[in-house]
């Protein structure tokens, strides 16, 4: 009898985790259906460009140390977004963030390039958290203030932080030797430690799993997190029943602000050593959409943000190899969004 | 600084107007229904592509500007189906839309013109003077010798204000982003004018993108928008929903972008970088003395739901 109910519900448990992954694997198989049709009929050869896409992260070391590498950022940029989404705010300003964060974590490790690692490398990293909250701060004040729409600062912040990061590596520590704009390196005592040597990878890794970790366990386990998820589900029904719903919001975008800032910090202490223009990379739109495809769900998040890893290293072999755009593979992500949403309207009307 | 530099600076701000007048009435038109567009800078990027390709392959600029309004409607239509039909956020399939559109537009820029050594260029719009009114002195090169998007923009805005208040189907389609429980009792159909206000609004805002290639470069650059997609939402803001405020809105956002792009204060000793984020800061500003008592439409931003006992 007990056997049989533990049985029963283990099978519970595994009909509830395949109902929720079900349409997450329709999703993707309608995604990949509808590019594959595109480049069918453009000429190209499908099986090969799929097994591209899907599999360059797992045929080499190589491919997955660059996966983990990008799943970093993605993974903290993410988490900037989902954060204050939570609460129903929308942080359009990871790159920004990340650009400042970078360049204040570039910065101290420039300045202080001989202080040990022990006091250099923590202080990079908080540079780039604090950097990345004073970014939020305005766009922040002014939801908190004037209810300014939060969409638009955050992003106009980005635009700004373009400038900045092109002031920062042609003007203040330029590097002449570069092609590129480019700061000078960073002293070896702000340098992230390495988890392997060839392929290189970083210990950011471990720093960003534990946010993760963290993320999830205070969205689902403090009051904080509990006060967010009821304020995005219905704000007026949290202010009635007595949560200050702006300082909230407040909060809920700087903390977005310090993790976004984080990963430009680690960025330049564990890949580049060194503040480069287009750092940045297109981590902000990424990291929107797994945001959006995890749905809220703080547990889903980082395998979401594995898999767009996985197929944004396979969108650069793509274009590499069977020279199709790499655009081609923001579409399937941009589809699968889409797909995942329109599943939400179906379970609805069943 | 003389006459000629202020006539000279003047024309070139008119110049500048067009893409954020014609994204912000867009944008009004839609959000006039309660379709709040926020995946401008994506539809303006995707415009800027299909106009550009359009012209280019076809070779005559209007294919280009019939195939940016083809693509900005079908965004904006897909916009209000997603929201006011399925009843999804609206600012998720927008977010979704503007990563789409900016995916879209390189895309299709890498498939049909491929990396080229010599990036193709397209003819821009001719400059055309408005006879009598053209040979004014001062005024006449400051608002009558320009391209005809220029004149169609102005025109659209005095349509746009006719027809929003002096006309009955303007008042039916306020009606709907003020209160469209009220305006469904008495048999107006929401979801009809809310797809038809966000498809008018997605041609606009494409319009806006194809301009750019058309007018300023020839040339079609990944993220050529420059962030005025974005602008254009708070311009909306700004001119409170009205087109008129609009199009007076629009002249001090091009004005600001020209004064960043083209005035030299290498003299004064600042770095060209800080003149650069003057539209991003002035625009942040501005939001922060015009929005405190901005009036918007009521339901902006917010799904009809016919079944729904509350107002909201």
């Amino acid at each position: 009898m007990a056997d049989q109910a533990v049985t029963l519900q283990a099978g519970a448990g595994v009909r509830q985790l395949r109902d929720r992954l079900l349409p997450y694997l329709i999703a993707v198989a309608a995604a990949f259906a509808v590019v594959g049709v595109v480049i069918g009929v453009m000429g190209f050869n499908v099986p090969r460009a799929f097994t591209t896409i899907l599999f360059t992260s797992f045929r080499s070391p190589n491919g997955l140390a660059q996966t983990l590498s990008k799943f970093v950022p993605l993974l903290l940029q993410a988490l900037a977004f989902t954060l204050p989404l939570a609460a129903g705010k929308f942080n359009i300003g990871g790159e920004g963030q990340l650009i400042v964060g970078g360049t204040a974590a570039a910065a101290v490790g420039i300045l202080f390039p001989d202080l040990p690692q022990p006091v250099l490398l923590p202080l990079a990293l908080l540079a780039g958290m604090i950097a990345g909250a004073l970014w939020m701060l305005g766009p922040a004040w002014l939801l908190y203030r004037f209810r300014i729409n939060e969409i638009l600062t955050t992003v106009l912040m980005n635009f700004v932080a373009f400038e900045l990061i092109n002031f920062a590596s042609t003007e203040i520590w330029p590097d002449p030797a570069a092609g590129h704009p480019t700061t000078v390196p960073i002293g070896a005592g702000a340098h992230m430690p390495m988890l392997l040597q060839q392929p290189p990878l970083h210990s950011g890794l471990l720093l960003a799993l534990l946010i993760a970790a963290g993320a999830y366990f205070f969205m689902g386990r403090t009051t904080f997190g509990y006060e967010l998820v009821v304020t995005g589900a219905n704000p007026r029904a949290a202010r009635v029943h007595g949560i200050n719903v702006r300082a909230l919001f407040f909060a809920s975008l700087l903390v977005g602000g310090v993790l976004a800032g984080l990963s430009g910090a680690i960025e330049v202490t564990g890949n580049y050593h060194r503040l480069i223009e287009g750092l940045q990379s297109n981590f902000l739109l990424l990291g929107i959409i797994i945001g959006l495809i995890a749905r809220g769900n703080h547990l889903a998040l980082p395998f979401v943000a594995f898999f767009i890893a996985v197929l944004d290293v396979g969108a650069s072999a793509l274009q590499r190899t069977l020279a199709i755009p790499s655009e081609m593979v923001f579409i399937v992500m941009g589809l699968i969004l889409i797909f995942v949403l329109l599943s939400d309207v179906i379970q609805r009307r069943r | 600084m003389d006459i000629s530099d202020v006539v000279g600076f003047a024309r070139l701000v008119v110049l500048a107007m067009v893409p954020y007048t014609l994204a912000a009435q867009g944008t009004m038109l839609a959000g006039r229904t309660g379709v709040f567009n926020v995946a401008q800078e994506g539809i303006m990027l995707l415009g800027a592509s299909v106009g550009f390709l359009g012209a280019y392959l076809f070779d005559g600029l209007g294919y280009g500007l019939l195939l940016a309004m083809i693509a900005g409607g079908l965004f904006g239509l897909a916009l209000s189906y997603f929201t006011t039909t399925l009843k999804l956020d609206q600012f998720v399939i927008g977010l979704a839309l503007f990563f789409i559109g900016l995916a879209l537009s390189t895309l299709l820029y890498k498939l049909f013109v491929g990396v080229t050594l010599e990036p193709p260029i397209i003819p821009t719009l001719q400059r055309v003077s408005v006879p009598l009114l053209g040979g004014l002195p001062l005024l006449g090169p400051i608002l009558f010798q320009h391209n005809w998007m220029v004149y169609a923009s102005i025109l659209l805005s005095a349509l746009l204000y006719y027809f929003l208040y002096h006309t009955g189907a303007g008042l039916e389609l306020r009606a709907v982003g003020e209160n469209p429980k009220a305006a469904d009792s008495l048999g107006v159909n929401v979801a009809w004018q809310r797809h038809l206000a966000s498809m008018i609004g997605g041609m606009l805002i494409g319009l806006a993108g194809a301009y750019l290639p058309m007018v300023y470069t020839g040339a079609f650059t990944a993220g050529i928008a420059r962030g005025r997609g974005w602008i254009a939402i708070a311009l909306a803001f700004f001119g409170g929903w009205t087109p008129h405020w609009i199009l007076v809105g629009s002249l001090f956002f091009a004005a600001v972008e020209v004064l960043s792009l083209r005035v030299q204060i290498g003299d004064l000793g600042l770095p060209h970088q800080l003149l650069r984020t003057l539209p991003y800061l002035a625009t942040m500003a501005l939001m922060t003395f015009a929005f405190r008592g901005a009036k918007q439409p009521r339901f902006l931003g917010l799904n009809y739901d016919r079944e729904s006992r509350t107002s909201r």
